[in-house]
């Protein structure tokens, strides 16, 4: 930053090194502002260690209790189990099918005019910054609490996350066959279809597979406002405080996460 | 030639090779599909009039949303962002000596594994169960909503820490062995300086997600935005909700923009912040 001298060239008399670049005062100012936001922060949310502390002995009962999972209790779990697993197989599909044609909305490649292309690009941006939990919360006071409002949250959050994705992967994409499309007097769309979705077909199914494991990890969770699936249990037997109950459900995600998301990264390997 | 267009007049296309893997499993995904749209417990009628009640509700959200709880909501928000930062500078401080514990060559194999499956582990379990485990064992306050982000945390950082370790030039590393480094000097000199920029980006990416986190952390209870969403979510006082929505994003928007200028200014040396309709 500071402009001490092309690096490496100038040399400081009577010594052959070369001077360093001073940025003392840059690394310092940061070094401080941080210092400070990270103080200020602290305040806000009250960093208390010895009331943690202080809390120890009463909490580790409650360890003791998560790390003795209930198994008896399986058999209540798994109908929230199915159910989360039909929320993301639902909502994946469904959101892959809205996504593709607004991918090919959002991407400079393939949407000729600005702004329309501008227009979804920022109404995508919105879409993306609001959390699936939250989507999740709003929906079941609108629909009513179960998984219809689950899969809805959860197909608002896989579009956010597709047509991300997949226009950006159609920017990289080779424009040749469209420009050949288009030179012969094709439409757009028809361009579009004919050069462009064969080409992104491939990485458009691993992202999909990819938003499907970022759905089981959150229907499991999006239950928590009520909307279905293994996070209704959750609520219930936190609510409850039986932590055997609730470590064995905890249990079931850990398992069911890793065990789909190692198929799901298998499929995508062989995919691209 | 005579012999290949006597055996096949009519097509003069090449036929297109089939995969028999790739037709299975295109079967088997759409029998998956089916099933599930089949044995699902959902009132599909509901369906129909939902976009008419979307309308009512966005309506009764955002025509006009109601700004006299601003004050109260802009704390709310600021407290959020304040359990994002100390969760993330916690996360920090714990994973980024066990990043380098992680990295292979760095330190020994005994200690690698271990340490990389804690990380799997972490990364599988959502970060709102995370805080629901901690939650339980310690109460609820910001604070502790900070704690259980920065658990989530160690899970991200720490995998992203050992590839960014594992991943930098090999010379500066033999340089510094050659010269009989030990392995701090190893790390310093020959391994952080070239990850240190991946490294920095990191770091606030993963802030970026715990801002998003914090908020959720609130719909269970640990204070801030979110907490107030689920109140007034709750008491079907919809154009608060619709304010507060407004403000979720806003923020959102506003932290994803100025990190993405901080973390173009780390990786390619310019300020930029990255641009809403792009």
């Amino acid at each position: 930053m500071s402009g001490a001298g092309a690096p490496g060239f100038m040399l400081a008399p009577g010594t052959a090194r070369p001077i360093k670049p001073r940025r003392g005062t840059m690394t310092g100012a940061a070094v401080v502002l941080l210092a400070a936001i990270t103080v200020w922060a602290g305040i806000g949310v009250q960093v208390d260690l010895p009331a943690i502390a202080a809390n120890w002995r009463n909490a580790t009962s409650n360890i003791v209790q998560l790390l003795q999972p209930d198994y008896g209790f399986f058999p209540k779990t798994v109908p929230a189990l199915l159910e989360t697993l039909q929320m993301a197989v639902i909502a994946t599909a469904v959101g892959a099918a809205i996504s593709l044609p607004l991918a090919f909305l959002a991407s400079r490649a393939t949407n000729p005019k600005p702004k329309l292309l501008a227009g979804v690009r920022f109404v995508m941006n919105m879409v993306r910054s609001v959390p699936d939990i939250l989507y999740a919360a709003i929906l079941v006071a609108v629909v009513g609490v179960g998984a219809l409002s689950g899969i809805m949250a959860l197909v608002l959050f896989n579009i956010g996350i597709i047509v991300k994705l997949v226009s950006e992967s159609l920017d990289g994409e080779d424009l040749g066959a469209q420009e050949a499309a288009l030179a012969t007097g094709g439409s757009w769309p028809k361009a579009n279809r004919v050069a462009m979705l064969p080409q992104i077909l491939p990485s458009f199914a691993s992202q999909v597979l990819y938003t499907f494991e970022l759905n089981i990890r959150a229907s499991t969770v999006i239950g928590l406002v009520g909307a279905g699936g293994l996070g209704i249990l959750i609520d219930n037997v936190r609510s409850f405080f039986r932590y055997h109950e609730l470590s064995l459900i905890i249990l079931e995600i850990l398992v069911l996460v890793l065990v789909l998301e190692s198929a799901s990264s298998w499929l995508r390997k062989k995919l691209v | 030639m005579a012999t290949s267009t006597t055996e096949q007049p009519r097509t003069s296309r090449p036929v297109k090779p089939t995969s028999r893997l790739r037709t299975t499993l295109w079967l088997l995904v759409s029998l998956i599909i089916v099933a599930a749209f089949w044995s699902v417990k959902i009132k599909w009628s509901s369906l129909a009039d939902f976009p008419a009640q979307l309308v009512k509700y966005v309506s009764l959200m955002l025509l006009p949303p109601d700004w006299s709880q601003f004050g109260e909501a802009f704390n709310a928000t600021i407290l959020s962002v304040q359990m994002a930062w100390i969760g993330t500078v916690l996360g920090i401080i714990i994973s980024f000596p066990l990043s380098f514990l992680a990295s292979k060559g760095l330190a020994p194999r005994a200690v690698n594994a271990p340490l990389r499956f804690i990380f799997a582990v972490i990364r599988a379990v959502p970060e709102v169960v995370i805080a629901i485990l901690i939650l339980s064992v310690t109460g609820l306050t910001p604070f502790t909503g900070a704690l259980a982000l920065a658990v989530g945390s160690i899970g991200t950082l720490g995998k992203w820490g050992y590839e960014a370790f594992e991943g930098v030039d090999p010379g500066p590393k033999e340089a510094v062995r050659s010269t009989g480094g030990g392995t701090l000097a190893l790390i310093r000199w020959g391994v952080w300086p070239s990850a240190a920029p991946d490294v920095f980006s990191f770091w606030l990416y993963r802030f970026e997600i715990n801002v998003r986190a914090s908020a959720i952390l609130g719909l269970i209870g640990a204070g801030g935005i979110g907490k107030m969403l689920q109140d007034n979510v709750q008491f079907r006082n919809w154009d608060a909700v619709g304010m507060l929505l407004i403000v979720v994003i806003a923020v959102t928007m506003g932290i994803d923009q100025i990190s993405g200028a901080v973390r173009n200014k780390l990786i390619h040396g310019r300020w930029r912040a990255p641009r809403l309709a792009s």
